[in-house]
C-alpha cells in the first residue's frame, strides 16, 4: 500500500482537506479469526483518525473496492500500544492494540518500515492532539463519513456497541462477527497463537503480583583483592533480609593476564568473600555469575524462590578496543522470577572526563548486542519486564572546577554539582538511558579517593569526584528503598554504592490459569464446532429403477445448507479410485459454494453407454456405487447410487452373442456373465451373431439402393427400438428407418469390449496398408468369429457398392467409415486431454481407411472360399 | 516494555497444543456417535441420528503437562460403507473401536476392526476399545473380563463406557490423549488444520519439529 497510486485511491474516499497520511494492510484479529483490512490514518486541519476500510480486492485498483468500517478518533479517548508476538519463532509480527470507546481493536502488522510509518503516523497525530487537545466539534468531519454520531460519543451508548463488527476481546464471550464468517475468506489462524494471544490478554485474572526485595550492588575495586576485609557493611546492613542479590564488580583485576585470557583467581575470591557477606537472617543460593575481564555479576536469591526463577541465562558485551575487548563493556543475568522477566546488567563504560559521547555509545552497544538465547526466540535486552542497570558508569562533572566541587561537597551540598552530572544532562536530552528511572543521590561522589581512607584523589591528576558507580532501573510496579554509598569499605578508590527495591512480581495462580485456559480451549472448540459447515441432503439413497443401454437417466440431490458458514462441497474420490464416481455417473455440479440458507440441486445422470456397458454384461462392474460428499473443512456424507440395468446386445462381445440364440433378455445375467467370462460355452455357435445377421439384413433387404445409406444420421428414439426389438424379440418387423439400422450395426460394432480387430495387431494393420496381400495376412491371423465377421461386412459393403449408381455411395468413403470402427482407438481416460495431436490424428485416420478399402475392392472370393 | 503474558508460564500450559486425528470405529448403533456427542457437548440423545458419512468435530483436552486437541472422526458403521473406512484411519493417531456390552456380534466385530487397525493404520496408533452401553448391565453379553483379557493381549486401552450416564466417556478420551506421544512428529498440529482431510496427512511433513516441550 505505498504506492502514491494505491494512496490515491484510499484518499478518493475523502473529500478536500481530509489526507490520508498513511495506509497500510493490516490483519484485524477477532477471536481466533483474522481477516485483511486497510488502516490508514486520516487528518483534517489538527484532527486525525484512525480509519479501517474492507477492500474487496487486494491491492484496491479503484474506489468502489474500499468500503469505510469504522472510524475511530484519535482524541482523548483513543489509546494505542504496541506488542510483538515473541514466541513465534518465525515470524514477529507486530500488535497494534488500539482502545477507542471502550472497544479494543487488535491489528496485526507485517513489521517493517511501513508499519513502523504507520504506528509513527498514529503517536504523532495523539501527540498534535495532546497539544491542541481539539474540542469534540472538530472532529465533526468523522460523523458525515459514517453517518453516526456513535463514534464521537464519549459518555458512550454502550448498547450500539454491542453490534459493532469489532471484537472486544476482554468481554466474557469471545464474539466473532458473522458477516466476516459468512463471506467465507476469513483464514482460520492457528489455535496456538490465538490462545496465547487471548491468555495474554486475560493475565491480570490468573496472575497477583508479590512483593519481591531486590538489592543491587556495584563496586569498582580498583583492582585490589579482597584480603583481610568483610562486605557485611555493604552487603546486610539493612534490617530486613533481601529475597534477591544482584551485585556487580569492575576492575576486578587489573592484571594483564585478566585482560588477554579473562581468566583470573579474582573471581573466586570475591564470590567466595561476597557469599558470606549476604545477609545473615535468610539462606541464599547463587543463581548466576558472569564475567568479563574486570566486569563480574553474581545474582543470589533466597533459597525458597529457587523453585520459581527459571531461564536463568546470562551475556556479555565488550566495548572495549576495538569495540570488542572486556576491559569495558556490560555482563548480564536474564532470568524469570514467577511470570515477571528480569534482566540485570553490570557495566562499565569508557573512562575520561569528555567521553560522555563514548559512554552513551557503549551504553546503546550494549543494548543492541545482548541476546538472552534460552528463549525462543532469543529476548534482547528490552524484551524484560523489569530492567536494573548498575555498574560504573564513569560520568563525570567537567562544568565545575574540582576545588569548588569539593567545597559545595564538604559543606554536604550536594545540588549544584548534581545539576552538573553528565548522566544527569545526557539523560535530560535523552541521549542515554531512556525509560530509565534514577533513584535521587543523597550520597557524596563515589570517585576518586585515596585507597584505605575518605580523603578525595591527592595524586598529581587531582581527579575531580564523580559519581561513577550508579544504579537506574526501567519497569513497572518498581519502588526505590534506598540508594546510597558505603564509605566504610576503602580498600579501592571507589566506594560501593547499593540499592534496594520493593518490586512487583507477577505470579501465576496455577488453579486459576488452568481454569480460564481450559474454559478459553471449550470456547473455541464450541465456535469451531458450531461454525463447521452442515448440510442436510435430501436422500443418501439415489436409485435408477430401469437403465437401459444409451439411454440417459437423471436424478436430482438436493444440498441444503443448514449451517452458520458458507459451504463449499466436493465429490471426492475414494482411496485409490481414479475418480469420484463410476464412468457410468456424471455429476453435475461436482463441486460448488453453497451461502448459508441456500440449496444447491446436484443433477445425477447416469447413462450406459457403449464404454460401461460390457462391464455391466461381463459383472466386471454393477450399477452401484457410494459417493463420497466432503464439505470443505468438514464432513463427509455418502451417498449410494445403484439402479438396475437391462441387459443388452449392445455391449456384448462378437464371443458371447454368436453363444445366445434367443433375445438376450431371456436369457439370466448370469449365463451372459458366464459367456463373457468364456465358460460353459455353447456346442454350435453361430458363425456371426445374429444381431449383426439381422440389421445388415435389413440393410440389405431395404436399404441396398437407399441414397446416402450410411452417411445419413438415425433417430436416437429409432435406435432405441430397433435396441429393444433386437433384445427382447419380435414377430413384428424389424422398426425404423434403414439409417436408424446402419447407426445400430454401427453401434452394435462400437459397444463391444475391443474393436473388432484386436488392439494388438492395429500397429500391423497400419503398417501394411500399403500391400493388399499383407493386410490378408493380418485378416488371416485374425480369430475366427472376427474375421467371419469382418469379411462378413466387408462382403456387404462390397454388394453396396454395386448399387453406387442409386445409393451415391463409394469405397473410399465407406471405408474410412468403417476403418474407424474396425481398428477403434482406445477409449480416452475422462480427462485425457493429451492422446494422439490432432496433426498426427488424420494419418491413422487414412491408414485405418486404406485397410478396409482393399477389401472393399479386391475379390474376396479366396477368402469366403476357406 | 516486553509485551506481558510472554513470560514463564506454570509446567504443562506453554500454550502448546498437539492435534491428533481420532477415529470411531464399529458395528452400526453400538453408540458411536452418542460417545461423541457426550464427550463434545455434553448430551445424550434416545434417538441418535444414524450416521451415514464421516462426522467431524473437534474436542480440547488439558492434560497437567499439554494440551491435546482432537479431531474427532466419527464414522458410519454400516457393513457396506466397510471400505470407505480406511480413508478415516489411515493417518489417525488414535482410534476407538466401539462395541455394545449386549451383542455379542458387535463385539466378534469390534476384533476385526482391532485387527484391520492392526493390519492397515499407523503402526504408532493409540487404540483403544471401549465397551458402550454399560448402563444396560442386565441386559449385558459380553462379560468384562472377557473384553479386558483380549484388550490386554493386544494392547488396547480398555473402559466399559456409558453414552447415557457418561460413566469413563471424558476418561476414555483422556487416557488416549495421555498415551499418545506428545514430542513426536505425528503430534503435530502444524500441518492439519480442522477437517482436513485424513488421508491427506499421510507423508506430509510437519513443518515444526516439536510440539509440546
Ligand atoms: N442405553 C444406552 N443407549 C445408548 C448408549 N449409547 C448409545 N445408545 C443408543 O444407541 C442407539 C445408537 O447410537 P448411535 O450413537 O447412533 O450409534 P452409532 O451408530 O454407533 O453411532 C441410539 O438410540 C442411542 O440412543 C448407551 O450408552 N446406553
Ligand atoms: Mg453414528
Amino acid at each position: 500500500m505505498s504506492t502514491p497510486e494505491q494512496l490515491a485511491i484510499v484518499q478518493s474516499k475523502f473529500t478536500t482537506g481530509e489526507t490520508v497520511v498513511i495506509a497500510m494492510e493490516a490483519k484485524l484479529c477477532q477471536g481466533w479469526l483474522k481477516s485483511t483490512r486497510l488502516i490508514a490514518v486520516v487528518n483534517k486541519g489538527s484532527t486525525s483518525a484512525l480509519v479501517v476500510l474492507i477492500t474487496s480486492r487486494n491491492p484496491p485498483q479503484v474506489y468502489s473496492d474500499l468500503t469505510i468500517e469504522k472510524i475511530l478518533p484519535i482524541d482523548q479517548d483513543f489509546q494505542c500500544n504496541i506488542g510483538t508476538d515473541e514466541e513465534q519463532q518465525d515470524v514477529t509480527d507486530v500488535f497494534l492494540n488500539v482502545t477507542c470507546r471502550k472497544t479494543r481493536t487488535i491489528f496485526e502488522m507485517r513489521p517493517g518500515i511501513a508499519a513502523t510509518n504507520l504506528v509513527s503516523a498514529i503517536f504523532q497525530a495523539i501527540d498534535v492532539y495532546q497539544k491542541n487537545k481539539n474540542p469534540t466539534t472538530d472532529f465533526l468531519w468523522i460523523q458525515k463519513l459514517t453517518g453516526s454520531v456513535r463514534s464521537l460519543d464519549i459518555s458512550g451508548d454502550q448498547e450500539e456497541t454491542i453490534s459493532d463488527p469489532i471484537v472486544d476481546l476482554e468481554s466474557q464471550d469471545i464474539n466473532i462477527s458473522r458477516r466476516n464468517i459468512a463471506t467465507g475468506k476469513t483464514p482460520i489462524a492457528p489455535r496456538e497463537s490465538v490462545v496465547r494471544y487471548q491468555m495474554a490478554c486475560k493475565e491480570d485474572d490468573y496472575t497477583y503480583t508479590k512483593n519481591f526485595r531486590l538489592f543491587i550492588g556495584t563496586w569498582n575495586v580498583n583492582g585490589q583483592p579482597p584480603i583481610g576485609i568483610t562486605l557485611q557493611k555493604w552487603l546486610s546492613c539493612d534490617e530486613e533480609p533481601p529475597d534477591i542479590y544482584a551485585i556487580g564488580f569492575q576492575e576486578l583485576d587489573l592484571s594483564k593476564e585478566a585482560f588477554l585470557f579473562n581468566d583470573t583467581p579474582r573471581e573466586e575470591e570475591w564470590r567466595h568473600i561476597v557469599s558470606r557477606s549476604l545477609h545473615p537472617d535468610a539462606n541464599y543460593e547463587q543463581i548466576a555469575l558472569v564475567r568479563l575481564v574486570g566486569m563480574m555479576l553474581i545474582v543470589f536469591t533466597q533459597t525458597a524462590h529457587l523453585p520459581h526463577i527459571k531461564n536463568v541465562c546470562v551475556d556479555t558485551v565488550g566495548t572495549g578496543i576495538m569495540g570488542k575487548m572486556g576491559n569495558k563493556g556490560g555482563v548480564a543475568v536474564s532470568c524469570t522470577i514467577h511470570n515477571t522477566s528480569v534482566c540485570f546488567i553490570n557495566a562499565h563504560l569508557a573512562a575520561h572526563s569528555e567521553e560522555y559521547e563514548r559512554r552513551n555509545q557503549d551504553f546503546a552497544d550494549i543494548c543492541a548486542r545482548l541476546h538472552f538465547s534460552t528463549y525462543a526466540p532469543s529476548k534482547g535486552f528490552k524484551d524484560h519486564d523489569q530492567i536494573y542497570w548498575l555498574g560504573d558508569l564513569n560520568y563525570r562533572i567537567t562544568e565545575m572546577d574540582a576545588f569548588r566541587a569539593k567545597q559545595f561537597l564538604a559543606g554536604g551540598n550536594l545540588l549544584p554539582v548534581l545539576k552538573l552530572d553528565q548522566l544527569e544532562q545526557q539523560r535530560k536530552l535523552g541521549k542515554v538511558f531512556q525509560g530509565f528511572h534514577e533513584a535521587d543521590i543523597t550520597f557524596k561522589p563515589t570517585y576518586k579517593y585515596d585507597p584505605g581512607t575518605d580523603n578525595w584523589d591527592s595524586s598529581e591528576k587531582g581527579r575531580a569526584p564523580a559519581w561513577c558507580d550508579r544504579v537506574l532501573w526501567k519497569g513497572e510496579a518498581i519502588n526505590s528503598i534506598a540508594y546510597r554509598s558505603h564509605p566504610e569499605l576503602k580498600i579501592s578508590d571507589h566506594k560501593p554504592v547499593s540499592s534496594i527495591f520493593d518490586s512487583q512480581v507477577r505470579v501465576i495462580d496455577v488453579a486459576k490459569y488452568r481454569k480460564i485456559h481450559e474454559d478459553l480451549m471449550k470456547k473455541l472448540d464450541k465456535l469451531e464446532n458450531e461454525f463447521l459447515p452442515q448440510v442436510t441432503v435430501d436422500t443418501t439413497e439415489v436409485i435408477f429403477e430401469t437403465l437401459r443401454f444409451d439411454e440417459p437417466c437423471s436424478k436430482e440431490l438436493i444440498v441444503a445448507n443448514t449451517g452458520q458458514v458458507p459451504v463449499e462441497f466436493e465429490f471426492i474420490k475414494k482411496l485409490d479410485d481414479a475418480s469420484y464416481c463410476k464412468d457410468w455417473l456424471s455429476i453435475t455440479p461436482y463441486t460448488d459454494f453453497i451461502e448459508p440458507g441456500q440449496k444447491c440441486d446436484i443433477k445425477l445422470e447416469v447413462r450406459v453407454d457403449k464404454r460401461s456397458a460390457w462391464k455391466l454384461n461381463s459383472g466386471a462392474d454393477q450399477l452401484y456405487d457410494i459417493l463420497v460428499l466432503h464439505l470443505v473443512n468438514g464432513k463427509d456424507i455418502f451417498i449410494t447410487v445403484t439402479g438396475t440395468y437391462e441387459r443388452s446386445c449392445f455391449g456384448c462381445s462378437m464371443e458371447a452373442l454368436i453363444h445366445i440364440p434367443v433375445p438376450i433378455r431371456e436369457v439370466p445375467a448370469g449365463r451372459i456373465m458366464e459367456l463373457e467370462n468364456s465358460k460353459n460355452l455353447s456346442q454350435d455357435p453361430y458363425s456371426v451373431p445374429k444381431e449383426i445377421w439381422l440389421l445388415v439384413d435389413r440393410l440389405y433387404r431395404h436399404g441396398i439402393k437407399t441414397p446416402g445409406l450410411f452417411e445419413t444420421q438415425g433417430l436416437h428414439s429409432e435406435v432405441l427400438a430397433i435396441r429393444d426389438w433386437l433384445d427382447v424379440g419380435s414377430q413384428d418387423a424389424m422398426p425404423g428407418s434403414v439409417h436408424s439400422v446402419a447407426e445400430a450395426l454401427l453401434l452394435l460394432l462400437d459397444s463391444t469390449p475391443e474393436p473388432l480387430i484386436p488392439y494388438n495387431l492395429h500397429s500391423q494393420c497400419l503398417s501394411a496398408t500399403a500391400s493388399y496381400l499383407q493386410c490378408k495376412q493380418i485378416v488371416m491371423q485374425l480369430p475366427e468369429i472376427r474375421r467371419t465377421v469382418f469379411l462378413y461386412i466387408c462382403a456387404f459393403l462390397q454388394e453396396l457398392l454395386n448399387h453406387t449408381q442409386d445409393n451415391g455411395l463409394d469405397a473410399k468413403t465407406l471405408a474410412s467409415l468403417f476403418g474407424s470402427f474396425f481398428l477403434r482407438d482406445l477409449p480416452r481416460a475422462r480427462d485425457d486431454r493429451i492422446h494422439r495431436s490432432r496433426t498426427i490424428q488424420p494419418t491413422f485416420d487414412r491408414k485405418k481407411a486404406a485397410f478396409v478399402y482393399h477389401f472393399l475392392i479386391n475379390d474376396q472370393s479366396d477368402f469366403i472360399g476357406r | 516494555m516486553a509485551s506481558r503474558g510472554t513470560a514463564q508460564r506454570p509446567n504443562g500450559t506453554q500454550g502448546k497444543i498437539c492435534q491428533f486425528k481420532l477415529v470411531l470405529l464399529g458395528e452400526s448403533a453400538v453408540g458411536k456417535s452418542s460417545l461423541v456427542l457426550r464427550f463434545v457437548k455434553g448430551q445424550f440423545h434416545e434417538y441418535q441420528e444414524s450416521t451415514i458419512g464421516a462426522a467431524f468435530l473437534t474436542q480440547t483436552v488439558c492434560l497437567e503437562e499439554t494440551t491435546v486437541k482432537f479431531e474427532i472422526w466419527d464414522t458410519a458403521g454400516q457393513e457396506r460403507y466397510h471400505s470407505l473406512a480406511p480413508m478415516y484411519y489411515r493417518g489417525a493417531q488414535a482410534a476407538i473401536v466401539v462395541y455394545d456390552i449386549t451383542n455379542q456380534d458387535t463385539f466378534t466385530r469390534a476384533t476385526t476392526w482391532v485387527k484391520e487397525l492392526q493390519r492397515q493404520a499407523s503402526p504408532s496408533i493409540v487404540i483403544a476399545l471401549a465397551g458402550n452401553k454399560a448402563d444396560l448391565g442386565n441386559k449385558r453379553v459380553v462379560e468384562y473380563e472377557e473384553a479386558q483379557a483380549y484388550a490386554e493381549e493386544n494392547g488396547l486401552l480398555f473402559m466399559e463406557t456409558s453414552a447415557k450416564t457418561a460413566m469413563n466417556v471424558n476418561d476414555i478420551f483422556l487416557a488416549i490423549a495421555k498415551k499418545l506421544p506428545k514430542n513426536e512428529q505425528t503430534g503435530n498440529a502444524g500441518t492439519s488444520g480442522q477437517g482436513r482431510r485424513l488421508v491427506e496427512s499421510e507423508g506430509q511433513k510437519p513443518t515444526s519439529g516439536n510440539c509440546c516441550k
